[in-house]
């Protein structure tokens, strides 16, 4: 079933859509990860302009992060607290990131500084979950980085402006999370995703916190995040799509508690390892594509 | 389909009845002196809107740069009474849009002479600017823009041989019919590079993408004098006012010419969305975010009841 988006101005088949916007929201209902990083690639490839692919990219987001949210909060597994610390930093981030963003779409050099960043994170996240999920794996344990406590943390309390988090457990200062919030805000703006990819391992390695509210304060900060970006594409690039988010959202919502469903019932190791390997494939095809030469050498742009 | 090539065989049949009148008026015109005479154009015969006006255009001036939309300002009075005609005038885009087939006919009141029908369909034009990659580090990059001004974002010319054979270069590029000559070079090109490779990639490009279609085997021809293209808008060429140009060519000149205007615009909802979208861009996209809040919270809801 084809149909024609106002805004992209070229016409999808809203079927594909839909189930591909299942698939990559199943998968990040299984893994409690946001699947932007996925999703942006492959509306790419359809040939979606990129300006509205990241654009609309954010509003599916934010549809999948209520969701998560909304589950994660019933389970108590939110720290509100620092969830609003790493949403000022995001918001701001974000911001930063959309006027990086049209800058360099200005020049022309954006999908290359996209591209280094998706191989960037893409291996090193890849990489970190590989090993973690072996290791859970061998020695049979949960996963986790539980082994780290409170009282191991050190530089974040060295910090300034400390402040209680008792939902966490911490006592900590208010710069590392807002840095934090910030650093990934800008990303979200550039690459079109959530975030949470990098976000959830930031906060158990850099932030000790307990793994038990990492997700759902992550998808908190995700959320808020995704709808400012939403908001700010549509005011200032007005290259978001709303026929194309209705479709990924409605693919996106049910796929993730299909995802989340089915998810409980499967080895979270294994999973974790199956989508290690996933994400440290599409770096490398990534950095493949840098780094082979061309068969087009020319690109096309609008003046 | 069957419809639409009913109706246009009728309008041909109108057409060439109408046309009979105005066909006896040019054959009782001297055929051969007309040729040497440079730039003599004809009075209009009797009956005003039926008779093509004759006009014979000299090759034009030799120009430094090409420019399109030239038949436009070329000929000294464009004989604007050529009978052809396009199916559709206004193409609605809507939600189920996939492109446009669009047929441009006509009837060659000088057929018994000879001569040559060329069809050319441009879509509005556009600043484009081409990038060519090169090798930083280990990493392919984009060099730097080299910028080009009007180039036609679509360009279909459709003939029955090709075009080399009917028009003196020159003519073709100050016509616009040859798409590479159409877009004009604003500003300079990166150091130690030649621009012509640019206009090359740009032609290229287009042409993969279907936005540039040049079919020497295009034009159908009927009994000698009705002729017809069928050319195909693609779903990706951009919105915007379209002008579909008739020539008509003889020994290497141009004869006369006909435009005709065609409107692809957005009908519908698509129309609605995108007037909401840019006339209230916040609050659209507020109304984003309330749909994605809904069906977040909806999901939710529902999948944790079932």
């Amino acid at each position: 079933m084809s149909i024609y988006l106002p805004i992209a101005e070229m016409p999808v088949d809203a079927l594909l859509i839909l189930v591909l916007s299942g698939i990559v929201g199943f998968l990040s209902g299984l893994t409690g990860l946001g699947g932007g990083f996925i999703m942006t690639p492959m509306l790419l490839f359809l040939g979606i302009p990129a300006p509205v692919a990241v654009a609309t990219q954010a509003s599916q987001i934010t549809a999948t992060s209520v969701s998560a949210l909304m589950t994660q909060s019933r389970r108590r597994s939110v720290d509100w607290r620092m969830g609003m610390l790493l949403t000022v930093g995001g918001v701001l981030g974000s911001t930063f990131g959309v006027s990086i963003f049209s800058s360099l779409l200005a020049v022309g050099q954006i999908d290359i500084l996209i591209s280094l960043l998706y191989v960037l994170f893409l291996g090193v996240v890849g990489a970190l979950m590989l090993y973690e999920s072996f290791n859970a794996i061998r020695t049979k344990r949960p996963l986790a980085a539980a082994t780290f406590t409170s009282s191991s943390n050190t530089f974040a309390q060295k910090l300034p402006f400390l402040m209680r988090f008792p939902r966490s457990g911490l006592y900590i200062s208010v710069l590392p999370p807002l840095a934090l919030g910030f650093g990934v805000g800008v990303l979200a703006a550039i690459m079109g995703i959530g975030g949470a990819f990098i976000l959830a391992p930031a906060m158990i390695y850099l932030l000790r916190m307990p793994t038990n509210v990492v997700i759902g304060t992550a998808q908190f900060q995700v959320l808020i995040v995704a709808a400012v970006v939403t908001l700010l594409q549509a005011t200032v690039t007005q290259k978001v799509d709303v026929l194309l988010a209705v479709l990924m959202i409605t693919g996106g919502v049910v796929g993730a508690q299909f995802g989340a469903r089915f998810g409980a019932r499967l080895p979270a190791e294994q999973l974790r390892a199956a989508l290690a390997l996933v994400v440290l494939g599409a770096g490398l095809k990534i950095l493949f594509d840098l780094v082979r030469p061309p068969a087009e050498l020319f690109v096309l742009g609008a003046g | 389909m069957s419809l639409r090539a009913a109706a246009l065989a009728c309008a041909l049949c109108a057409l060439a009845a109408g046309m009979s009148g105005a066909l006896a008026q040019t054959q009782d015109a001297p055929p051969a002196t007309a040729q040497e005479a440079p730039t003599i154009v004809q009075p209009p015969p009797e009956p005003q809107d039926a008779s093509p006006r004759i006009i014979e255009a000299p090759t034009p001036p030799p120009r430094p740069r090409p420019r399109p939309r030239a038949p436009a300002a070329e000929p000294p009075e464009p004989s604007t009474d050529f009978p052809a005609a396009i199916t559709d005038r206004d193409i609605a885009v809507t939600s189920d849009y996939q492109g446009f087939d669009v047929t441009v006919f006509g009837y060659n009141p000088e057929w018994r002479r000879g001569g040559d029908i060329v069809v050319a369909l441009r879509g509005p034009t556009q600043p484009t600017v081409v990038r060519r990659k090169f090798r930083f580090l280990a990493f392919w990059v984009n060099g730097d823009p080299v910028r080009f001004e009007e180039a036609p974002s679509f360009l279909a010319v459709y003939s029955d041989r090709p075009l080399n054979q009917i028009a003196s270069p020159r003519l073709i590029l100050a016509l616009g019919l040859d798409p590479a000559a159409s877009a004009r070079l604003a500003g300079q090109t990166p150091p130690g590079t030649d621009a012509s490779d640019y206009r090359r990639a740009l032609v290229r490009l287009r042409r993969a993408a279907g936005l540039y279609i040049e079919n020497p085997n295009g034009l159908r021809i009927d009994n000698e004098m009705l002729f017809q293209a069928q050319i195909s808008i693609p779903a990706n060429a951009p919105i915007g006012d379209y002008t579909a140009d008739v020539y008509y060519f003889r020994d290497q000149r141009l004869i006369s010419s006909r435009q005709s205007q065609v409107k692809v615009s957005r009908e519908g909802i698509e129309r609605q969305v995108h007037e909401f979208a840019s006339d209230w861009p916040f609050v659209y996209g507020l109304l984003t975010v309330a749909i994605a809040l809904l069906a977040g919270w909806l999901a939710a809801i529902v999948f944790r009841r079932t």
